[in-house]
C-alpha cells in the first residue's frame, strides 16, 4: 500500500509540526491565515459535535462565537479584567447561553429547533447592535492588547502559539469524545430519540453535552478571535458567519473530527483567496455548501476514506476493546451510568 | 386616535406582506414537509426583477408584476430540482443546509447585479402618496393598494387550491403521499409545483411591498423570519392559520415599534417565535395534536 502511511494520526502530527514551525518562515499575513484556520478549526470542531454527531440543527454557533468574542471583550473594557481571566470567563458566559439553547432541543426537533436558533441568533445580534450602552452598537469597541510579558514573544506569535496549544488540545480532546461513551451516545441521540432513550441514553443530559461543549468551543473560538483582531463589531457574528461554519464541517465532514479540521483549512483558504472579490463570497459559499450537499454529503473526509487505508474513524479507541472477552456482567443489566443513576 | 390608526393600518398591510409570504413557506413545508430557506431570497429577487422591468426599462406595472411571479416561479421549481428532488431520501439536515446554500447564493447574485446600484433601490409608488383623512383615521393609499393587492392574492391562492384539479392534487398529496401516489398523482411533480406556488406567491408579496419598503439585498432575511413567524403561529401547516399569524406578526411589530422604541420593530418577530415554539410548538392556532417528530 503506497498511501499507508497517511494514517489520520501522521497526517493530524505531521500538520501540527507543520503549524508549529510556521512562525520560522512566514510573514505576519501568512501567520494571520494560520491563526485564523485554527480559530475556525475550533468552531468546526464545536459546531460537528453539535450538528455532526448529536444531529441537532442549530443555527447558533455564530451567535454562540459573537458571545464569546463580546464576552471576552467587555469583561476587559467594562471592568478591566486581564484576557488571561476574561477569555475564560467569556467562554463560560457562551457556554451557559449554550446549556440554555438546549432546553428548547428537547422539545423541538429539526425544522423547528433550525428556526427557533435561527430566530436566537438574530436575537444576539440585535442585542450586539442596540444595548448600545454594553455592547457600543453597531460600530463595534476595541479591545486591549494582552502581553505575553514574561515570555519573549511579541503579541502576534504569543497569540499564534497560545491559539495552537489550545486548538491542538482541544481537537485531541474532541477525539477523544467521540470515541467515546458519549460520543457514541451522541450519535445514537442522532440517529434515532427512541432507540436512544429506549437505551438508557438520557435525551437531557446529552442534548444539553452537545449544545454546551459546542457553545464552549464558539466562545473559546470567540475569545482568541477578539484578541486576533484586537476589535468587536456586530457583523462578524451574522448569517455569513453562520453559513461560512456550516459551509466547513459540511466541506470537510459531518460527523468526522478530522473532516472539521480539513474543512476548516479549506474554507479559510478560500475566504482568503476571495478576498479581492467579496462580491462573490456568498455565492461562492452557498454553492460550496449545496454541490457538497448533493455530490459529496460524506464531505473531503469520505473521499480520503475511500482511498487512504487506516484513515477509518472509529467509534471506539482502537486497541481498547480486547478482541474476544465475554461480558463480565450478566447482558441484561445495562452499566450503572446509561442508567442515569450517577 | 390618529396614532393608534395609523400604526393599525401599518401593521395590517406589512402584516399582509409577511402573511404572503408565510403562505408560500406553509404550500411547501404541508407538500414536503420541509421549510424553503430560500424563501425569503425568492422574495428578494422577485422584487429586483420587478424594479428592472418597471423602473430601469420602464414597462408597465402589470407587466412587472407578472414577469416577477414568473420568474419566481421558475425559481422554486428550480430549488426543488436542484436541493430537494436529489436529497428526497435524505435527512431533513442535508435538505435544509442545501437551501441554505441557495439563499446564500441568491442572496449574492442579487447583491453582484442590483446592490452595485446604490444600497437602497426605491420603487415608484403605484398611488398617490397623499393621505386621506377619515375623521381622526389616516388611510395612504398606498397602504390600501398593497392591502388590496395581498387580499386578491390570497383569494386567488384560496381558490386555487379549492377549485383547481392541481390544487386538489396538491392538497391530496399533502394529506398522504403515498394514497396520492396510488390514484396515479405523480407526488415529484406536486412538490415541484408546490415549490414553484411557494415562490411565485413570494415573488407576488415582494412587488406589492417594493413601494413600501425600498430594495435591498438583504432584505430577504428578515421577511424570510417574519414570514416564518407568521407560519409557526399559525402551526405551520394552516393556510389561515398562515394569514392570521401574518397579521398578527404585523400588528405585534408596529405597535411595539409605535409605542416602545423604534428597535423594536426587528425583534418582536425574533421573539415571538422563540415563544410560540416553547410553549405551543403546533401553533398557537392549532386545536389538535399534531407534532412533527
Amino acid at each position: 500500500m503506497p498511501l499507508s502511511f497517511l494514517r489520520r494520526r501522521n497526517v493530524m502530527l505531521a500538520l501540527v509540526l507543520v503549524a508549529a514551525l510556521l512562525p520560522l518562515g512566514a510573514n505576519p499575513y501568512h501567520l494571520f491565515v494560520a491563526n485564523l484556520i485554527f480559530i475556525y478549526i475550533l468552531l468546526s470542531v464545536g459546531l460537528n459535535l453539535l450538528l455532526g454527531y448529536a444531529g441537532q440543527l442549530a443555527f447558533a454557533n455564530a451567535a454562540m462565537f459573537g458571545i464569546g468574542a463580546y464576552g471576552t471583550g467587555l469583561l476587559q473594557v467594562h471592568f478591566g479584567w486581564p484576557f488571561l481571566i476574561a477569555f475564560p470567563a467569556g467562554a463560560l458566559i457562551a457556554t451557559a447561553v449554550g446549556l440554555t439553547l438546549a432546553l428548547p432541543a428537547l422539545r423541538l426537533s429539526g425544522l423547528y429547533l433550525a428556526l427557533s436558533t435561527l430566530a436566537f441568533a438574530q436575537f444576539t445580534q440585535w442585542v450586539f447592535l442596540h444595548w448600545e450602552g454594553v455592547t457600543f452598537g453597531a460600530g463595534g469597541f476595541k479591545t486591549p492588547q494582552v502581553s505575553f510579558a514574561p515570555l519573549p514573544v511579541d503579541h502576534r506569535h504569543g497569540l499564534y502559539y497560545l491559539s495552537l496549544v489550545i486548538m491542538v488540545a482541544m481537537v485531541w480532546f474532541a477525539g477523544n469524545i467521540v470515541t467515546s461513551r458519549i460520543g457514541r451516545a451522541f450519535i445514537t441521540v442522532r440517529d434515532s430519540e427512541v432507540a436512544a432513550e429506549s437505551l438508557g441514553v438520557d435525551l437531557l443530559r446529552y442534548k444539553a453535552l452537545a449544545f454546551g461543549l459546542s457553545a464552549f468551543y464558539a466562545g473559546i473560538a470567540g475569545g482568541l478571535y477578539s484578541q486576533m483582531l484586537n476589535f468587536v463589531s456586530p457583523e462578524g457574528y451574522d448569517l455569513f458567519q453562520m453559513v461560512l461554519q456550516k459551509a466547513m464541517v459540511v466541506v470537510g465532514g459531518l460527523g468526522s473530527i478530522a473532516g472539521s479540521v480539513l474543512g476548516a483549512g479549506t474554507i479559510v483558504l478560500v475566504l482568503e483567496g476571495l478576498r479581492e472579490f467579496k462580491g462573490a463570497q456568498e455565492v461562492v459559499f452557498g454553492a460550496m455548501l449545496l454541490v457538497f450537499i448533493i455530490f459529496m454529503r460524506g464531505g473531503i473526509v469520505s473521499v480520503i476514506r475511500r482511498h487512504v487505508p487506516g484513515w477509518e474513524e472509529p467509534l471506539h479507541r482502537a486497541g481498547a476493546l480486547p478482541p474476544a472477552e465475554p461480558p463480565t456482567s450478566l447482558p441484561l443489566a445495562p452499566p450503572a451510568q446509561e442508567r442515569g443513576v450517577s | 386616535m390618529t396614532m393608534l390608526s395609523y400604526l393599525l393600518l401599518s401593521g395590517i398591510t406589512t402584516g399582509a406582506l409577511y402573511a404572503l409570504v408565510a403562505l408560500g413557506l406553509v404550500v411547501v413545508n404541508k407538500a414536503t414537509g420541509v421549510i424553503n430557506f430560500a424563501q425569503g431570497e425568492l422574495f428578494m429577487v422577485a422584487g429586483f426583477i420587478a424594479w428592472s422591468i418597471h423602473v430601469q426599462f420602464g414597462f408597465d406595472f402589470a407587466l412587472a408584476l407578472a414577469g416577477a411571479v414568473l420568474v419566481g416561479f421558475v425559481l422554486g421549481c428550480a430549488i426543488d430540482r436542484i436541493a430537494f428532488r436529489p436529497l428526497l431520501r435524505a435527512d431533513v439536515v442535508a435538505i435544509v443546509l442545501a437551501t441554505v446554500g441557495i439563499s446564500f447564493m441568491l442572496k449574492g447574485i442579487g447583491r453582484i447585479i442590483w446592490g452595485g446600484k446604490g444600497d437602497y433601490l426605491s420603487f415608484p409608488p403605484i398611488t398617490s402618496t397623499d393621505p386621506i383623512m377619515l375623521g381622526e383615521i389616516v388611510l395612504v393609499p398606498q397602504q390600501i393598494a398593497v392591502l388590496a393587492g395581498a387580499i386578491a392574492i390570497m383569494l386567488a391562492f384560496g381558490a386555487f387550491f379549492r377549485f383547481t384539479r392541481i390544487g386538489k392534487m396538491m392538497q391530496a398529496t399533502a394529506d398522504n403521499a403515498k394514497a396520492a401516489t396510488l390514484v396515479g398523482i405523480r407526488i415529484e411533480r406536486i412538490y415541484t409545483l408546490a415549490f414553484g406556488t411557494g415562490a411565485a406567491v413570494a415573488a407576488a408579496a415582494a412587488v406589492l411591498a417594493a413601494p413600501l419598503t425600498l430594495l435591498y439585498p438583504d432584505m430577504g432575511f428578515s421577511f424570510f423570519i417574519k414570514g416564518f413567524a407568521a407560519a409557526v403561529v399559525g402551526g405551520l401547516t394552516s393556510l389561515p392559520g398562515a394569514v392570521v399569524g401574518g397579521l398578527a406578526i404585523g400588528i405585534v411589530e408596529a405597535l411595539a415599534g409605535g409605542y416602545i422604541h423604534s428597535s423594536m420593530m426587528e425583534v418582536s418577530a425574533f421573539i415571538a417565535i422563540m415563544l410560540v415554539l416553547l410553549i405551543r410548538p403546533t401553533g398557537l392556532l392549532s386545536f389538535y395534536k399534531a407534532r412533527r417528530v
